[in-house]
């Protein structure tokens, strides 16, 4: 199996950089894997799981994103997202505080702006509420 | 020449305000390590950004968005964003960005709506009367990704709305870690390439846009404009403590100059005032002297004869 190079970049860091064999990528419809020698293209991500694999029939590494976009061009993959995190690093705690956070919002009046801000927060709060239930178990 | 108690009092105020240029010195440099750091974090995506999205902008294909410009429309509102600082007493930092915004403003033909970031500006243009849009208190201090993401959808609502159809950003941006540049950028709508600047013998790539063009780039560019954002507010906080720290590091450096110039000051006051005390005295004790001469003149005589006499 052949590789490609991808430059996973959230806004605070630079998550990984290197060879990788195949990635999936939570896209607004569906998931989507991306291999070697993918046709170009450009694809908007939501808040989801993506997993990519760094080592031949190694382990997949799993990884909780933001709202992005990923670029696919010769061979590289750049995956741009506001917030990509690891599952470990998510912390249940303050994950489930978010999304109550965003749910007592939801309840009260506000703009058509709030609103989807608010629902914004909670897809976000939901995803890594999920992720952290699963590593944990 | 000042009393040399007056010297003193002016010494101690300056040592005073000494103390504060000092200690405001090392709170920004604090400041600044920390700024810097997020800055250093951001910058690969602030930078990759910029670079995506111009590769995107080349291969676009035709199609009308509402986040790209329509070369046939004249654009005649602008929503400004301006990014000064919260507190004053950071050298040019403040003053070059508001008279930036303002030659902006004065230059310009358009409407402009003006968003101001940063408690300093607000003031400055309330102050000139220049109206500016209520109710958008950001603060300039600790920029993270949530407040980019509020003035991000507050802009992003203003222009689909169609309150404004262009919108710049005026920030102050890190070019080195000692030099800092204004930028003014226009983020929306976005412009294409020409044509023009791509040979023919280049091979066109092709991107397909996922899941359709039009969903694509509206997630993509509002995330741009998020990213952007961010990213602005960082390198301007980080200037702004640049500025302050090198502010009041050169306040220190001219409060230790003066001072050493009035401790030259105060020792002649000091001595001065000694010499004519002790001349005082000895003129006093002179005249006394002459006194007693004069009610003992034998006395006198005869030591001055004494004198005379061995002489």
């Amino acid at each position: 199996m052949s590789t490609f190079h991808i430059k996973i970049i959230t806004s605070t860091k630079v998550f990984y950089e290197g060879p990788c064999y195949s990635v999936v990528i939570p896209a607004l419809d569906g998931e989507m894997e991306i291999m070697a020698n993918h046709a170009e293209m450009i694809v908007a991500t939501c808040p989801g799981e993506m997993r990519f694999r760094i080592e031949e029939n190694g382990e997949q590494y799993r990884a909780i994103v933001g709202q992005g976009f990923c670029l696919i061009a010769n061979n590289r993959a750049t995956l741009l997202a506001d917030q990509i995190e690891r599952p470990e690093e998510v912390d249940a705690n303050r994950a489930r505080e978010a999304l109550e956070r965003a749910q007592e919002r939801m309840r009260q009046k506000q703009s058509i702006q709030e609103y989807h801000m608010t629902q914004a927060a909670m897809a976000r709060a939901l995803v890594r509420l999920k992720e952290t239930e699963r590593f944990i178990h | 020449m000042a009393s040399p108690r007056e010297i003193l009092n002016h010494i101690k105020s300056i040592q005073d305000t000494q103390k504060i240029t000092n200690a405001m010195y090392l709170i920004s440099s604090t400041k600044m390590k920390q700024a810097k750091k997020k800055l250093e974090d951001t910058e690969p995506y602030f930078y990759t950004l910029q670079n995506v999205i111009s590769q995107i902008l080349r291969h676009l294909p035709d199609m009308e968005h509402i986040f790209i410009e329509k070369p046939d429309v004249k654009r005649t509102k602008i929503g400004l964003l301006v990014m000064s600082g919260d507190k004053g007493l950071a050298g040019a930092f403040n003053h070059n960005i508001l008279k930036t915004a303002r030659q902006f403003i004065d230059h310009t033909d358009h409407d402009v709506k003006l968003f101001v970031v940063g408690e300093l500006g607000r003031q400055y243009f309330i102050k000139q009367n220049i109206p500016l849009e209520e109710n958008f208190l950001y603060t300039a201090q600790n920029p993270t990704f949530n407040r980019a993401r509020w003035i991000a959808g507050r802009l992003l609502e203003k222009y689909k709305s169609g309150e404004f159809d262009e919108l710049h950003v005026i920030f102050t941006r890190m070019e080195s870690s000692i030099v800092s540049v204004l930028e003014d950028k226009m983020i929306l709508p976005l412009v294409r390439f020409a044509d023009v600047d791509i040979p023919l013998d280049v091979r066109q790539e092709y991107f397909s846009l996922a899941p359709s063009p039009e969903e694509a780039l509206d997630t993509i560019v509002p995330n741009y404009v998020t990213g952007f954002i961010y990213g602005a507010l960082v390198e301007s906080f980080c200037s702004e403590q640049y500025a302050r720290m090198t502010a009041m590091e050169s306040a220190t450096n001219n409060a230790e100059e003066l001072l050493r110039d009035l401790r030259i000051q105060y020792n002649r006051a000091r001595q001065a005032a000694i010499t004519q005390e002790i001349t005082e005295v000895c003129s006093g004790t002179r005249a006394q002297k002459k006194k007693k001469g004069n009610n003992s003149q034998v006395h006198y005589l005869n030591s001055s004869s004494f004198h005379l006499g061995s002489g």
